[in-house]
């Protein structure tokens, strides 16, 4: 099993080192193999909401510094994003980095059985994504927040959070719950 | 005179941004003689290294009036890199500006205009992390309907082009202190049936694709 972990370079405090050991633990206690992608201001810009992905170069980003993440991902059966949790969201690098998957969609809309719209899978299969959001001192609002936007608005996904040692035992066994595999679409 | 920040934070730089229409809508709202209105293009003070004037700007304002599209249900990464910058720069300058009434206009692709509402949520967490007064949010749904301007002009456009003409008014008042706000989220949809949106969306990217010499079989390659 290939595992992609995509952390974000800016916000490597104390929470992110103790949440990354545990999780690298749990990975290498399962013999995956293991990626780390570190993003920084540098590495990745921001998606500028151009559309080429769907109608220029169909797949593929015109700006060349997403191919390998948006590679990697589709070639990893299990995706990992610790992400800091700031105002309830992603902080920018990660939110940069799920930005700049846009060309793994398709442009077409279609209706999803609770009657929301979603874009089609241009893939037959993705790998699990497994979204972690960290911090110190997480808001119970802004914990909320974090649920919501990662969970409301997409199936096959799962969200945890980590604040510190206290999670330890709490994010063990829910990571151990998680049917580690590729699953069929991505919405 | 109080100050007012109109923020742009559309990504896009060569196709004609969907923010910037509202915005400017938004602005109309303000009568210059009464109000000090200034403009910061985020993308634009992002790539001009000019973010310090522009938080200059947001540590003296009455009120921040923010445009942003939804990208993946939430603020696109520009956004938030912005407001993270920005909150960095209030803590490192000890700002207190507590009275600062903060408004978010988000619009998207789906139809759906509720689904902003977590975007909306999180101009709300910001402004709670920087100590100012989250006011409310205008969740537009089929902002790209707007690029079509004679589709705008249909007569069964005009409620809804009348709802957003109320909303933006309705940022005026509570900005004048006249404190018309009713609801935290307000949500305006297009008077448009769903199926003629999808129809009308699949139209355009097989169009475009044709522009750049793509057949609609190609829109479906698979790089990866
Ligand atoms: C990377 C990206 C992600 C997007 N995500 C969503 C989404 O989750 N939901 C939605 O309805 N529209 C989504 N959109 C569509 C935009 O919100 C829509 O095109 C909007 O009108 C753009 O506004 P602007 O012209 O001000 O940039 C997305 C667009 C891009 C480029």
């Amino acid at each position: 099993m290939k595992t992609l972990i995509i952390a974000d370079e800016d916000f490597k405090t104390d929470t992110f080192h103790d949440l990354n050991e545990i999780i690298h633990g749990l990975l290498n206690d399962r013999g995956f193999e293991t990626e780390v992608i570190e993003v920084g201001l540098q590495d990745l810009t921001f998606c500028k909401g151009c559309f080429s992905c769907w109608v220029k170069k169909p797949g593929e980003c015109v700006m060349k510094d997403a191919a390998s993440i948006n590679r990697s991902f589709l070639n990893s059966d299990v995706t990992v994003y610790l992400s800091p949790v700031i105002f309830g969201q992603f902080s920018a690098n990660i939110k940069n980095v799920i930005d700049r998957s846009l060309p793994n969609m398709l442009p077409f809309f279609y209706t999803r059985p609770d009657g929301s719209t979603a874009h089609p899978p241009r893939y037959d299969n993705y790998p699990r994504q497994i979204i972690i959001g960290y911090g110190e001192e997480i808001s119970t609002e802004d914990r909320q927040l974090f649920l919501d936007i990662t969970k409301k608005h997409r199936y096959n996904i799962d969200v945890l959070l980590y604040g510190g040692h206290h999670d330890d035992r709490n994010i063990i066994e829910a990571f151990n719950q998680i049917n580690l595999a590729k699953i069929g679409d991505l919405s | 005179m109080k100050n007012i920040v109109f923020i742009q934070a559309s990504p896009k730089i060569n196709e004609p941004a969907v923010s910037q229409m509202f915005l400017e809508m938004a602005m109309d709202k303000f009568d210059e003689s009464v109000f000090n209105k200034e403009y910061i293009n985020v993308r634009q003070s992002i790539s001009r290294h000019t973010q310090n004037n522009a938080f200059e700007l947001l540590s003296r304002a009455d009120a921040i009036i923010m445009a942003f599209p939804l990208y993946f249900f939430c603020l696109p990464g520009m956004l938030m890199s912005f407001l993270q910058d920005y909150s960095k720069f209030h803590q490192e300058n000890n700002l207190q500006n507590n009275k600062t009434r903060i408004y978010a206009i988000v619009n998207c692709g789906f139809p759906e205009p509720q689904i902003n509402l977590e975007a909306v949520r999180v101009i709300e967490s910001f402004s709670r992390h920087i100590g100012s007064d989250f006011r409310f949010g205008i969740q537009i749904g089929g902002g790209p309907m707007m690029l079509s301007p004679h589709v705008m002009k249909a007569p069964f456009l005009k409620s809804t082009a009348q709802s957003l003409d109320k909303a933006f008014s309705v940022i005026a008042a509570d900005v004048a202190d006249e404190n018309q706000i009713s609801e935290k989220y307000i949500n305006i949809e297009f008077n448009f049936s769903r199926r003629i949106y999808f129809f009308m969306a699949e139209k355009g990217w097989t169009s475009l694709a044709k522009r750049n010499g793509l057949s609609k079989k190609e829109l479906y390659k698979k790089p990866y």
